[in-house]
């Protein structure tokens, strides 16, 4: 590192710092570009790109960023959560149980009781996570399967539904559908720069960035990794509520038969493409939530480029890897070079 | 050091891969057919969330099919993927943002559609539903009458059996609507028999595998003088020598591979029932004559018929035909493709 650091410093200093600058934000910067240049390229295979098409995309999008962004702080923090999607079907599930033509104020008192219900059951896994020492990837695959049961169990059959004013909060309507982007892009910001800034801020946030890329040294300097870690997954349970409200206020009928490991594997890929290190200690929501639109975002554009959507899954897996390989190949050109 | 550079390359990167996948099939969705001049051509949307069921891949062949034959039809785009509810609601909005004529949907959810079928009516697209209904009145509706498939079948199995005797009940999905609805028409059957009884109830979830088991323990543990079943037929069938049980008369659905064994197994007799997934066919023949300015009633049950004389199996009977598919593909009078046309399953360009 010695060398690198002479090298730069012989260099001018507005220079330095915009290098510096690109190195920590080039992966957020680029996929937003993507995501801006895939939605002007999508406005111009189809007809007309009005609000109707810009609030479908965002609509449908929220699930995916909260479920992604769920998945990131685990990620960050030096954990895995496979159980994320199993835990969004259980609280839409429970949502549509208790929320069924509930008035607004009602609605959002009982999202407060299950978004601290859902952080405190994520909160246990991530306990037991960190204290069993049994590896994150099998705990959390017991808790798929959990919350999966206990979903059927709230919810044996379709049913239930959600608050008019609830559905307006998530999708700017009280049918689920409709022309007004703007509630739902609030939706989204609020929470994910409350959470950005917690992580990148304060000392507990940026806690999870040391547990997650080197356990031991953040013990020594005195950060209790126990307890982060079981912040990281209660911080996660959290965000999994509000994919699952934001599920039920579209679909306005909860459905406990949603198979809840592929919503997780959405997440996972999105992190990926979000450039989050999956060995922890690395990333940023903020690139996170484009690349979960983005990945949302891949049925609508293939489809109007008349691609089945079965083979738009091997395209989308097939670019995955080729991220994953291309990220991988940067990081050891790094290496090699320092 | 220069990430920045190397970030640049890596999007760039991305972004070639995106636009060669497009170019790749671009090529196909370009490669539409000459209408006659002076006539309009049509987009059809397509939204199916189950799949690997053989009923449903029928289903949209059908669709296929119809629009190919009708000459009019330029595009077939095809949202067929097994998804949740929002999952298959973002399909449609897609399909309305693509700007299609008209939208045929086989909803997964009798309530959770409305919304968006009111707003595509709304922007101008034919809504037909195929299959399972919606409450929504904005859409037409093309769906197989079930009441009456459970009803047909069951009056001639207990008239069979001369309004006597033991019979076992196979049905389909406990809840389901098509279930739910052939349970209203076995039991208004049943009533004018009080001679029959009901010695096996069982639930086959419309699994072969799983009918199969059933049938099996029903078939070495009661004695019956006949089966209803909810289209799980030709898997029935074979427990009899397995069982090594006689064969009695059985009501089934227009598989190919049950109407074989009808025709082909001595000492069988039976029924089958209509119950055609063409009925995607019927629902584009109905959203190309909206579209083309007739007049179509809103709602369009199409009523089953019982196929028992040899001669009628025989004429429907497909040789070689996939297992798990209907022979009964042509819906008079709406269709207008051949039975070939299905089994080919290409639509418009393809």
């Amino acid at each position: 590192m010695t060398a690198v650091n002479t090298t730069v410093e012989a260099k001018s200093a507005p220079t330095r710092s915009w290098r510096r600058w690109a190195q920590r934000h080039g992966w957020t910067v680029g996929i937003w570009m993507l995501l801006v240049f895939l939605v002007v390229w999508y406005s111009t295979l189809i007809p007309r790109f009005g609000g109707f098409q810009f609030s479908t995309i965002i609509n449908g999008g929220t699930a995916w960023i909260f479920l992604a962004a769920a998945q990131a702080v685990v990620v960050i923090a030096g954990g895995l959560d496979l159980g994320v999607g199993g835990l969004l079907v259980l609280t839409s599930a429970t949502a549509a149980q208790f929320m069924d033509g509930q008035p607004l104020a009602v609605a959002v008192v009982m999202a407060v009781v299950i978004l601290i219900g859902s952080a405190i059951l994520n909160g246990i896994v991530g306990w037991v996570v960190a204290v069993s020492k049994v590896p994150d990837i099998v705990v959390t695959l017991g808790s798929l399967y959990i919350y999966q049961g206990l979903a059927l169990m709230m919810l044996p059959k379709v049913g239930g539904g959600s608050s008019d004013g609830f559905r307006w909060l998530f999708t700017g309507s009280a049918t689920g559908i409709g022309t007004n982007p703007w509630p739902a892009v609030v939706m989204i910001t609020v929470p994910i720069a409350v959470a950005a800034w917690w992580m990148g801020r304060t000392p507990s946030g940026l806690s999870l960035y040391a547990v997650g890329s080197d356990e031991t040294a953040a013990f020594l300097s005195g950060v209790n990794a126990v307890r982060t870690k079981i912040v990281s997954y209660a911080v996660a349970g959290a965000f999994v509520a509000i994919a699952g409200f934001s599920t039920l206020a579209i679909a306005g009928v909860g459905n406990a038969t949603t198979e809840g490991g592929t919503l997780t594997l959405n997440s996972v890929a999105a992190v990926v493409l979000g450039g989050v290190v999956l060995t922890g200690g690395a990333g940023s929501l903020v690139a996170v939530v484009p690349a979960a639109l983005i990945l949302f975002f891949f049925n609508p554009i293939l489809s109007a480029l008349g691609v089945n959507p079965n083979q738009a899954q091997v395209i989308q897996g097939v670019l995955l890897v080729f991220v994953m390989a291309i990220a991988g190949l940067i990081e050891l050109r790094r290496r090699r070079r320092s | 050091m220069n990430t920045w550079t190397t970030h640049a390359r890596v999007v760039l990167l991305t972004l070639v891969v995106a636009l060669v996948g497009a170019a790749c099939s671009s090529d196909d969705s370009t490669d539409t057919i000459a209408a006659p001049a002076g006539q309009e051509t049509f987009t059809i949307g397509v939204s199916n969330n189950v799949v690997g069921n053989s009923w449903r891949e029928q289903m949209i062949c059908a669709i296929k099919a119809e629009a190919k034959a009708r000459g009019n039809v330029d595009q077939v785009i095809l949202l067929n993927r097994d998804t949740d509810t929002a999952g298959q609601i973002s399909d449609i909005t897609s399909l309305i943002s693509q700007g299609v004529d008209a939208i045929i949907l086989n909803p997964g959810d009798p309530e959770a559609f409305n919304a968006v079928i009111e707003e595509a009516v709304a922007q101008g697209i034919v809504v037909v539903v195929v299959d399972n209904g919606v409450t929504t009145d904005a859409a037409y509706l093309v769906s197989n009458d079930q009441v009456a498939y459970g009803e047909l079948g069951a009056r001639w199995l207990f008239e069979e059996l001369g309004g006597q005797g033991n019979v076992a009940y196979m049905r389909g999905i406990d809840g389901v609507g098509a279930d739910t609805d052939r349970d209203t028409g076995f039991q208004a059957a049943l009533a004018d028999f009080p001679g029959i009884t009901i010695v096996s109830e069982v639930f086959t979830d419309w699994s072969p595998t799983t009918g199969a088991q059933q049938a099996l323990e029903i078939l070495t543990t009661k004695d019956i003088d006949g089966i209803w079943t909810s289209g799980i037929d030709y898997s029935v069938v074979e427990q009899f020598p397995v069982a090594g049980v006689d064969y009695v008369p059985i009501v089934g659905a227009d598989n190919n591979a049950f109407i074989g064994q009808l025709l082909n197994t001595a000492g069988l007799t039976g029924v089958a029932i209509t119950n055609p997934p063409s009925v995607g066919g019927a629902g584009a023949a109905v959203a190309l004559d909206i579209l083309e300015g007739k007049t179509v009633s809103k709602r369009t049950l199409l009523t089953p018929a019982a196929i028992v004389d040899k001669a009628d199996l025989e004429a429907v009977y497909v040789e070689g035909l996939t297992e798990g598919w209907s022979s009964y593909m042509e819906i008079e009078p709406y269709t207008t493709y051949t039975s070939a046309d299905v089994i080919a399953c290409k639509g418009p360009g393809e």
